[in-house]
């Protein structure tokens, strides 16, 4: 992207929503180029813009495969690339620059050729189980925790470098380590100056006053900024800018923070001074989530259980609606919210239609996180910063997100077990079967995620992360190996419903009506429902009583099956001191991928389909789709120690229209966490748009919906998963 | 006790206040050539037949004990004059060509479903809705669903037409805490042509109902050529608005959506291919409506 100026006339209106309305459409713009990159598709928005074609990222490598790895590797290469990163300076914006590459999407670490794991560490001992049951270890993945940013604030990058020189001489042993940072940050601050000459020489050239005006506060912003903390808002605001776009460009990180505390205090500052008016403030929080679109929580309560609700609250939804783009902020819904808000929270759900704001339930996710044993102030503390998790900002090691078991394959494994085996055959043999594979699944995950905590500072350390951490410069160690101050690991399971249902359809069409039998059934699974007779036995099968009809046959087994498995994952932890694995079921977009690894099943799902998404229940659960139902029964199955199982819904606009109905599904909300929900994202679409949009997503740039846990451009998406949204929207939104 | 029952649809937002669990029993004592949900019009079960999903088992043909499904010449057929809806081909159909409308449910079973999202209708100030078909045609059922409903302490409404006697609202009033009905067409004749009977007992019920002192509001289905004139809204808006105490007065467009239900009961649909009335129609009725019967006025 060109650094454009002088493009508008000096006398042309250039107030803030106007800036916006600049910024949007160019926002989409670069989501355009961005949709026919493959880099790009089938994930977040981010925020970045599309790479110039004449730059070209050389590595220096620092093994004999051409990639590079650890302290050393990391550092220098991730300070090679700032220090070479092209400057992109918008004069409309309020901030400086944009990021453009991830490290981790560079050909040398292709998960494709195994570059993303240091071949030095193998892990070839625990493969042939992780591949048998399914599973999707985390070894080597990255980030998936949150920072503290009100460390990197308070210290700013020159405070956290006098804060490495401190422990560096305290910790001599972890030279490396502090090298590593030390280098990460210059790199940073490289960028930086690049930035401020660049914006220095725009300004010089712009000849509209206000754009001339706006970059030459950019340069003074950045100069306070380069080594100094944060003083007023445009400068938190621009810091936190600095930190996303190297953290994102380090390891793509996402996570966010409690934006209505953090950036508060220097807004209050800021009007206490007469520095700032209201209006600017909105407009700086537009651009921050123009800039990337992290996880931000809203909401919720302190460590002492004092509302964070706020104007300021209220402003940050008003800066996400004058973006009117993909936005990921999670209003926190305890059981004192101001109804008001919540009401003008679900309000901009449906005027935007772009997926935003989402919902998690502060009493459930509390209650949860507290039988691990921790305090409730802490637990309050645990915000929504991830696509279906929480974290302890600055405190928390967990790997969400990164670890996945395929509940499906187990299952067909049990019932090959089973059936390889003479009879009688039964759900309750099945189960019996099916339970001990579980746990062997369990115990093979709670190794690779111990062998990830053991060597993952040798392959990729989270050298962003650990400087907004407590502990890691502390002590001189990564936050993946001894320098957070918590090791709650994430261990989610998948196919819930497609298991559930496969037993419940067991139970009901073979055991209870007897229609059929044991072998004729398992011979059909096994030829896919191809031979003769095939379809109408996958029909029956699939019409039998679903998970999320409500108290159904397959709902009680899903229960059962969540229950077996919380127990089995938090039995584990025992074995591993220091390391709590925290159970929740989510499967990510690995839906497609997972499904990919299952044949047939008993609820009548072809071979190699998809398995559910996360703990929603498959298309069809119920012929009214009622969302009470189905939301109960997710409600019913949360595994009840601070990870989600979340909901996810698809709402036909036509639900919002007007007050009446924008009460009626605020009172949904609330009801829903009321009864154990832990988290709510919800796409807001018409479900012609959508087929439309299906069709030529060209024709429909600024269409957001929420793929999973996160926002994304529909254009931007494969046709796989543009199926996967829609499907799911066709089912739910009543077409 | 058992009634007959077409749906049961949860998370209901349209049938009252707050979230709702809609009831809908069968069979109405009007046959309103619009109506959209023709499988509630008989009181006794129906098969609907969808062929376009059939996969050609003949399950059905196996099943069925009146001879009313058959194989002639290689192709299923259906004999809807003989079928006595007793549904076991529709329990043998997977594949959602044949559905029966119309269960058989205790107030247990009504209840078992209802209970489920008792929290939605406390935290929305919502509950259940009886609706239709008529609910009046199953009275009984209706006034034993209410007393099981109140005793649990959810709140309940009804969607009616007010053409039952008067007695059987008698009955069913201290067990309801808001009446919904319609007042279709207000030319008398013109009510017997499109529904079937006259509006003269709606017409004095509704006048009673207002002098219970009971919560009520007022809906008009508005149907393209029919009652869709300023006149004939006018005048139900002015009658509405003399019974004094309504909450407000609904128009409620035409919804074409019971087509594929027509084809699937094998029943001529008069409106077929009908559309709402235009945005502006609809908006200079509003208008009207609110100018003659001097109170709130909405369009659903």
């Amino acid at each position: 992207m060109e650094n454009r100026v002088n493009i508008f006339s000096p006398d042309e209106l250039m107030d803030y929503g106007r800036r916006i309305k600049i910024l949007r459409q160019r926002k989409l713009e670069e989501t355009k180029i961005k949709s026919k990159m493959k880099v790009y598709q089938d994930g977040d928005d981010y925020g970045s813009v599309p790479a110039p074609e004449d730059y070209e990222f050389k590595c220096i490598p620092n093994h004999e495969n051409g990639s590079w790895y650890g302290y050393e590797g990391w550092s220098r290469n991730f300070h090679k690339l700032m220090s070479e990163h092209p400057v992109y300076i918008d004069s409309v914006d309020a901030f400086s620059c944009r990021w453009m590459y991830s490290m981790i999407w560079f050909d040398e670490k292709s998960p494709e050729k195994g570059l993303n794991w240091n071949p030095d560490y193998s892990y070839d001992y625990l493969k042939p189980e992780q591949e048998l049951y399914g599973i999707v270890p985390g070894i080597g993945s990255d980030a998936h925790f949150g920072g503290d940013y009100e460390l990197g604030l308070s210290l700013g990058w020159g405070g956290l470098l006098d804060k490495l020189a401190v422990y560096r001489e305290k910790n001599p042993e972890h030279r490396a380590f502090y090298d590593a940072e030390e280098l990460v940050i210059h790199g940073i601050q490289n960028w930086m100056n690049r930035a401020i000459d660049e914006a220095e020489r725009l300004a010089e050239i712009e000849q509209h006053p206000v754009l001339k005006d706006n970059l030459l506060q950019m340069v003074k912003v950045n100069r306070n900024i380069v080594s100094g903390a944060p003083q007023t808002m445009r400068e938190a605001c621009q810091w936190v800018c600095w930190f996303n776009m190297a953290s994102r460009t380090y390891n793509r990180d996402g996570a966010g923070f409690q934006l209505d505390q953090v950036l508060k205090r220097y807004y209050d500052a800021d009007l206490a001074t007469g520095r700032i008016t209201r209006e600017e403030a909105v407009f700086y929080i537009a651009c921050l989530l123009l800039n990337d679109p992290h996880y931000y929580q809203i909401g919720g309560t302190d460590g002492q259980g004092n509302s964070l609700l706020s104007e300021f609250s209220d402003m940050v939804l008003e800066g996400a609606d004058m973006l009117d783009s993909a936005c990921n902020i999670t209003v926190r819904v305890d059981r004192n919210i101001d109804r008001d808000f919540l009401h003008r929270a679900v309000d901009y759900l449906f005027k935007n239609r772009n997926g935003w704001p989402r919902f998690s339930g502060d009493e459930a996710l509390n209650e949860g996180f507290m039988r691990l044993g921790y305090p409730e102030s802490l637990a309050r503390k645990r915000i929504a910063v991830g696509c279906h998790w929480m974290s302890l900002p600055g405190l928390e090691y967990c790997l969400n997100d990164c670890v996945k078991i395929n509940c499906a394959k187990v299952f067909e494994i049990a019932l090959d077990e089973m059936m390889g085996g003479e009879g009688p055959y039964s759900t309750e043999r099945l189960w019996g079967l099916y339970e001990r594979h579980m746990l062997r699944a369990v115990e093979v995950t709670a190794e690779g995620i111990a062998f990830h905590l053991k060597y993952q500072q040798y392959n990729e350390p989270e050298l962003m992360l650990n400087l907004i951490s407590h502990g890691p410069v502390e002590k001189g160690l990564d936050m993946t190996c001894g320098g957070a101050m918590y090791y709650n690991m994430c261990m989610d399971g998948t196919a819930i419903a497609t298991v559930a249902d496969s037993f419940g359809a067991l139970q009901q069409r073979v055991e209870k009506e007897g229609r059929l039998g044991w072998q004729e059934l398992y011979r059909h699974l096994k030829t896919d429902f191809r031979e003769e007779g095939g379809e109408i036995v996958r029909r029956m099968l699939a019409s039998s009583p679903r998970y999320g009809g409500g108290d159904t046959i397959s709902d009680r087994w899903a229960q059962k099956l969540s229950e077996s498995y919380a127990g089995q994952v938090r039995s584990v932890s025992g074995r591993y001191p220091g390391c709590e694995f925290i159970p929740g079921w989510f499967s990510w977009s690995n839906t497609i991928v997972l499904g990919k690894q299952v044949g047939a099943t008993p609820n009548g799902r072809h071979a190699f389909e998809p398995i559910n998404h996360g703990a929603n229940p498959h298309p069809g659960f119920r012929r009214d789709g009622a969302l009470t139902a189905m939301s109960n029964s997710i409600c019913a199955i949360q595994p009840g120690y601070g990870n989600t199982a979340p909901v996810q819904l698809e709402l036909d606009p036509g639900m919002g229209r007007g007050e009446e109905a924008v009460q009626k599904i605020a009172d949904y909300i609330l009801t829903l966490f009321q009864q154990g929900g832990t988290l709510l994202n919800i796409n807001i679409i018409d479900s012609r748009q959508i087929l439309e949009a299906d069709k030529d997503p060209d024709k429909y740039p600024d269409l957001v919906v929420r793929v999973t846990g996160f926002t994304a451009y529909f254009c931007s998406l494969t046709p796989e998963f543009r199926k996967l949204v829609v499907d799911r929207i066709l089912v739910q939104g009543g077409a | 006790m058992k009634g007959i029952i077409t749906e049961i649809e949860r998370f209901s937002l349209r049938d009252g206040p707050g979230i709702r669990t809609t009831v809908f029993l069968k069979g109405c004592n009007m046959a309103c050539k619009w109506c959209h949900n023709p499988e509630t019009l008989q009181i006794k079960p129906q098969l609907m037949v969808y062929p376009e999903k059939c996969l050609g088992c003949g399950a059905c043909v196996r099943v069925c004990p009146s001879g009313a499904r058959t194989i002639k010449d290689g192709a299923l057929h259906y004999s809807r004059a003989i079928c006595t809806g007793c549904g076991a081909c529709a329990n043998d159909c997977f594949t959602g060509a044949l559905i029966l409308s119309g269960r058989e449910m205790t107030v247990e079973e009504v209840m078992e479903e209802i209970l489920q999202d008792r929290a939605y209708y406390k935290n929305s100030g919502g509950g259940v809705t009886l609706s239709g078909g008529e609910l009046t045609t199953q009275p009984e059922f209706a006034r034993a669903l209410l007393e099981t409903v109140k005793a649990e302490g959810i709140s309940t409404a009804l969607e009616t037409n007010m053409h039952a006697p008067w007695h059987v609202y008698e009955s069913l009033l201290p067990l309801v805490d808001l009446v919904m009905f319609d007042i279709k067409i207000f030319d008398c004749e013109a009510h017997r042509k499109w529904t079937g009977v006259s509006n003269e007992r709606v017409l004095e019920n509704a006048r009673k109902l207002a002098k219970t002192g009971k919560d009520f509001l007022v809906r008009t289905p508005v149907i393209p050529g029919v009652n869709d004139s300023q006149e004939e809204i006018g005048n139900i808006a002015e009658f509405a608005g003399s019974l004094g105490g309504a909450q407000y007065y609904e128009l409620l467009l035409f919804n074409p959506l019971g087509e594929s239900k027509y084809q699937a009961l094998q029943t001529d649909n008069h409106f077929e291919g009908a559309s709402p009335s235009p945005v502006k129609t609809a908006d200079r009725l509003k208008q009207i409506a609110e100018e003659r019967s001097g109170m709130p006025v909405r369009v659903g």
